[in-house]
């Protein structure tokens, strides 16, 4: 309590700190916010400052733009795709770090430490290592001298591709911040359920999983966001010469990257656009997605 | 009696068999074709529509279906049966999906543009003598020091800062975090609209060479004054710049200034710009992120501690240096830790800037060119190992840390 | 529960795995490509025919990243039925590697297919005398863009040589205004049209066509005196002061889709921006709006100028060329129709179309616009001539035509004319 009755904290110039950074990281947002609602011509012919500055601005601002990208974008589809790739690649790593998690935590069994120095190992693979024998995989399976291990399957471009895809980059981290977060459950529950003759499944279900909310919820709202936001992934696996298999954030990579020249009214909304979902899962979820970081990051 | 322990164990390697190799890979490639086929067959609406309830519950009925098989196992089989059950398809889809694609990328990196021979170490003595290798691994390099550096040190003032407010911290905290929900390709495409370029007689929409080419009197962009259009095509007047296509200073004023200032003033010189402006997008985006978390590894200090160095006298300074640094220095290293990997995830920010042109590539960047520009697989590959072996020391590093730690 | 629900599931997959077959009615094709914008609308009007008389439901779709996702859905095996390459090399590479199905095996008379495009257009598409390439429509870049109403104004005349070229720019600059649009920012191309610009020249400088088709095999080096002075010609555009809108920061960070925004817009004394802009026929759809309507009218086109006076003229283009990944009943259909003569009509038709059937038998009447019909007759008439040629760094390997050459054209735009040893000479060293 002390700590927050200093006198220092009143001194202008740490405000001022606080202040100038915070102004600084709004601003790019504003100018192109603020463009969004502009007319193309306009965005052009007077730059969005000396608008603001002669006060022409006020007049023109209009959400014609957002419509014009709705309707000749078909943006909306893109957006289900994107949940279509978003919540099972978010569902999935889940349950099974989730399982991984419950077992590593309370149950004892041959290779234990192996196993789980292997998963921790595991996150130090980046995603790009692995980015294109994937895809490999997903078309002609595996053979081992001759041997079809894993038969062709030619799922690229359908979703489950790029939910195992995403299943396999985020589950190293998955297990190990769940595992973190069972560790510190009361161990004494899980042993009663035990003694009670309850087994590990329905211990897992029915104590184990609702104590973990928490835990779950963060890595759900980060796995969420990272997925959701995702590029490289997306344009790998579901590709984008198909309008139909378009996620947001290659629509919108095709909207920035000079598809309509000149056309900043189009990019300027596309792009808040593209940004509503995560922005309202994040302060949604801001809670859970900061303790997840915390959870990982600050110990002791 | 011995029979019948031939039995039972017979018994228990056919469930254990059935449980946890038979029936997976049937759940793993009726999965995979099941969704295959009905993409195929269904309109692309209705696919859309159970995909999401489709994939959330696959999932369960493995496990859920493992189980069930594991019930008719011996009892004394059962728990290490369960344990089996549990942890084996999180091994198995990391062994699939990540350890054995990566292992192939390493082996393909000896192999030639098709991956037919072997050539050796042919690719690494590529990725070290190409010029345009070269660059890109100086840029990656000079990613990984300044983006991590200024926002874990921008990300760990503000967190100070903000620690000591009584009111708003929160509201401060957010609006300097918000960046780290929107797309690397949106984030992107904001700074875009910042440097904008346009040829000289064009309205500058881009606030830089909007800025640079008002300075009143004779030039203005493109404003009218009294009914008349004043624009900056005075000689007086200074030119536009295009930012992410600059590779050095020499186009601006103060590369004229720093030229034959001796070798800093020559190194200045060649400060490639555009690189460090395409940095900016990345620290933008994930110094809220290092706040946040440097935030609450602050306020984990223990008061006793902070107010021992106050009663000492020490200056607010001091206490940051020699109390808050040292103790939340771990969560420093997790910070970098997690920035580093990041940096070399970085993909998007470049591919819808500048792809890489006049010398801003990076090496996931890079490794994507390989692929499909120049279609050399084995090059490709070793791209990818590179990155690998960036991110080796550091994690290995904070491995080491983590150990040290658990046995203090 | 749950498991006679699987087995549902997997039954379901069985039923569903064994449908298919029929007419070809209801049958899809899918075709990607490089077109967007209006080139995208053009080639979908085209197709609508072969939709209605077949029944068939053709897709295109194009996308500005096409060269990347074609060879990551090779690799994946997720292909379309027809990719309509930007460049040739994209043919010839995946034919290489066994991707493409040969033209003979979709029925296709490869010989009447010769007679109507060109052996030239045929050979780029060849492989060891297999032919898997199809010819489609062709844009053409030898020309300059101009507004005749300035020049007139101002009582300058089109130029029909090198020289009179440069005699009118530095009367542009005695004038006071910059003579040259030139801007060849590109993201992940940049310096196209710096390469396009060497072209155009090397066409019309030593043995014409004959040491143009050298220098793409590399028969003819980069440091060889033709190129150096093609490259020479070309720095005397770039880098004499006062030619180029902007000066040399202009060249290399202008995004090639604005370079000629200038010449749309005037100062406050009523000049343009700019005068001449070198680019190809299809930069009408990157104009604004406004400007638009007006090609061929306000804005229109000259011939590229001539060099050497003695060699025949000759026309630089590039184009789409077409490759199929299958033989189904439905591809093979298609195929026949991308080749016939009528394929390019609706798109023809269409006002902003800047794309010119390479079917020396197409009906040139039908453009609608008198630009884009003497357009698509040059091409022709160069295609039946054997003057026709191909984007020279399209064909090159892609480590130089997509990378080494386009780079040191960078790079010579911003280091100056002393660089351009140093740029060839680098270049000749990347080839592979």
């Amino acid at each position: 309590m002390t700590r927050s009755n200093q006198k220092w904290y009143d001194k202008p110039i740490s405000k001022l700190i606080i202040v100038s950074i915070t102004l600084t990281w709004m601003f790019p947002i504003f100018g192109f916010l603020l463009s969004s609602f502009r007319p193309g011509e306009s965005i052009k012919r007077t730059s969005w400052w000396d608008a603001v500055y002669t006060g022409t601005i006020w007049s023109e601002l209009s959400f014609n733009n957002y419509q014009e990208v709705f309707r000749a974008e078909n943006l909306d589809r893109s957006f289900y795709n994107s949940l279509a790739v978003t919540i099972p690649s978010t569902i999935i790593p889940i349950t099974i770090a989730a399982f991984a998690a419950y077992a590593f935590s309370f149950m004892e069994f041959k290779g234990k430490n192996v196993l789980f120095l292997f998963v921790v190992g595991s996150m130090i693979i980046p995603l790009q290592m692995s980015l294109i024998p994937l895809v490999q995989l997903f078309k002609d399976g595996i053979e081992i001298a001759g041997i079809p291990i894993i038969p062709a399957l030619d799922l690229n471009g359908t979703f489950v591709a790029t939910w195992f895809a995403h299943t396999g980059f985020g589950l190293p981290l998955a297990t190990f911040l769940l595992r973190d977060f069972m560790m510190g459950l009361p161990k004494s529950v899980i042993e009663s359920a035990k003694i009670d003759g309850a087994s590990h499944f329905t211990t897992f279900f029915k104590l184990v999983l609702p104590l973990s909310i928490a835990g779950i919820a963060a890595f759900a709202t980060f796995q969420f966001l990272w997925v959701y936001n995702d590029f490289l992934v997306a344009n790998v696996f579901l590709g984008i010469y198909k309008p139909e298999n378009l996620v947001v954030t290659s629509h919108m990579s095709q909207i920035v990257v000079g598809r309509f020249g000149e056309a900043w009214h189009l990019r300027t909304s596309g792009a808040i656009i593209s940004i509503l979902v995560p922005l309202g899962v994040f302060f949604g979820l801001q809670r859970f997605f900061i303790r997840g970081l915390i959870g990982g990051a600050v110990k002791g | 009696m011995k029979n019948k322990t031939q039995q039972e164990k017979l018994l228990r390697f056919g469930i254990s068999s059935l449980a946890l190799g038979v029936f997976p890979l049937i759940w793993f490639l009726s999965q995979a074709i099941l969704f295959r086929e009905l993409t195929e067959q269904l309109t692309r609406n209705i696919v859309v529509l159970i995909a999401i309830p489709f994939g959330s519950l696959f999932i369960f009925l493995l496990f859920y279906g493992m189980n069930k098989l594991i019930d008719f196992a011996p009892k004394d089989a059962r728990e290490s049966l369960e344990a089996r059950m549990f942890v084996g398809p999180g091994i198995f889809m990391i062994l699939l999906f990540l350890f054995y694609p990566a292992v192939r990328t390493f082996y393909l990196s000896f192999k030639d543009r098709y991956s037919q021979e072997f050539v050796g170490l042919e690719n690494y003595r590529w990725a070290f003598t190409d010029t345009e290798m070269i660059v890109t691994i100086r840029n990656q390099v000079l990613w990984l020091i300044f983006v991590v550096f200024f926002t874990v040190f921008i990300g760990l003032v503000f967190a100070w800062l903000t620690d000591r407010l009584n009111k708003g911290e929160s509201f401060f905290k957010s609006i300097i975090f918000m960046p780290m929900a929107i797309s690397a390709v949106g984030a992107t495409a904001i700074f875009k609209f910042i440097y904008e370029y346009r040829p000289t007689p064009l309205t500058q929409i881009g606030i830089i060479n909007g800025i640079r080419v008002s300075r009143g009197e004779e030039c203005y962009n493109n404003r009218i004054i009294n009914g008349e259009l004043k624009g900056y095509d005075d000689s007086s007047c200074l030119d536009a710049v295009g930012w992410l296509q600059q590779r050095d200073l020499s186009a601006l004023p103060i590369g004229n200034r720093l030229e034959g200032t001796g070798w800093l003033g020559e190194m200045l010189v060649n400060l490639p710009i555009s690189t460090f402006l395409l940095m900016a997008i990345m620290i933008w985006m994930y110094t809220g992120f290092a706040a946040v978390v440097l935030s609450a590894a602050i306020k984990a200090i223990p008061s006793e501690i902070m107010e021992a160095g106050q009663i000492d006298g020490a200056s607010e300074l001091k206490v940051f240096r020699s109390i808050i640094i040292p103790y939340i220095k771990s969560t420093i290293v997790v910070v970098s830790t997690y920035m580093v990997v990041t940096v070399l995830k970085a993909f998007d920010i470049i591919y819808v800037s500048t792809r890489g042109d006049l010398e801003t590539n990076l090496l996931a960047v890079k490794m994507l060119d390989e692929f499909s520009k120049y279609r050399n697989f084995g090059r490709s590959s070793v791209v990818a190992v590179l990155i690998f072996v960036c991110v080796l020391p550091v994690i290995i590093g904070s491995a080491l840390r983590e150990r040290d730690n658990s046995n203090e | 529960m749950k498991k006679p629900l699987l087995m549902c599931f997997l039954f379901l997959t069985l039923i569903l795995g064994a449908c298919g077959g029929g007419s070809l009615e209801g049958e899809t094709v899918s075709i990607t490509g490089a077109l967007i914008g209006e080139d995208q609308n053009g080639f979908r009007e085209n197709i609508k025919a072969i939709e209605e008389a077949t029944g068939i439901i053709v897709t295109y779709q194009g996308s500005d990243n096409f060269e990347q996702e074609i060879q990551i859905q090779m690799e994946s095996g997720d292909t379309p039925d027809f990719a309509l390459f930007p460049q040739p090399g994209g043919v010839v590479d995946a034919a290489n590697r066994g991707y493409l199905t040969p033209l003979a095996d979709l029925d296709i008379d490869l010989e009447e297919y010769q007679n109507n495009f060109s052996s030239y257009l045929v050979g780029l598409g060849t492989v060891d005398g297999v032919i898997y390439g199809g010819a489609n429509a062709a844009n053409l870049k030898s020309i300059v863009w101009y507004q005749p109403a300035e020049f007139e104004a101002r009582g300058y005349s089109v130029p029909a040589t090198w020289d009179e070229m440069i005699a009118l720019a530095d009367q542009i600059v005695a004038d006071g205004m910059n003579p040259f649009c030139f801007g060849m920012y590109s993201n992940g191309a940049s310096g196209w049209l710096a390469t396009d610009w060497m072209e155009d020249i090397m066409l019309r400088t030593g043995d014409g066509v004959d040491s143009y088709d050298k220098w793409v095999t590399n028969e003819l080096k980069f440091a060889d005196p033709i190129v150096k002075n093609a490259a020479t010609l070309l720095s005397q555009i770039m880098h004499t002061e006062g030619y180029v809108v902007g000066g040399t920061d202009a060249i290399v960070s202008t995004y090639f889709g604005n370079a000629q925004d200038p010449m749309f817009s005037k100062d406050a004394n009523g000049n343009p921006g700019c005068f001449m802009h070198r680019q190809a026929s299809f930069i009408t759809s990157f104009w604004p709006e406004a400007a638009q309507g007006q090609a061929g009218v306000e804005t229109t086109v000259f011939p590229f100028p001539s060099v050497d006076a003695s060699l025949p003229a000759a026309a630089l283009g590039g184009g789409d060329m077409w490759a199929a990944f299958n033989d189904r009943e439905a591809t093979k259909v298609v195929a026949e129709y991308l080749l016939s003569a009528d394929f390019h009509a609706p798109a023809a038709q269409m006002p902003n179309n800047a794309r010119m059937s390479a079917h020396t038998g197409f009906d040139q009447s039908l453009y609608s616009n008198d630009l884009y019909r003497v357009m698509g007759e040059t091409i022709s008439a160069a295609l039946s001539a054997n003057s026709f040629r191909f984007d020279a760094s399209d064909l090159m390997p892609p480590e130089v035509g997509g990378g080494s050459f386009w780079k040191e054209m960078m790079n010579l735009a911003v280091n100056g004319p002393g660089y351009i040893d140093e740029a060839l000479a680098n270049i000749d060293t990347s080839w592979p």
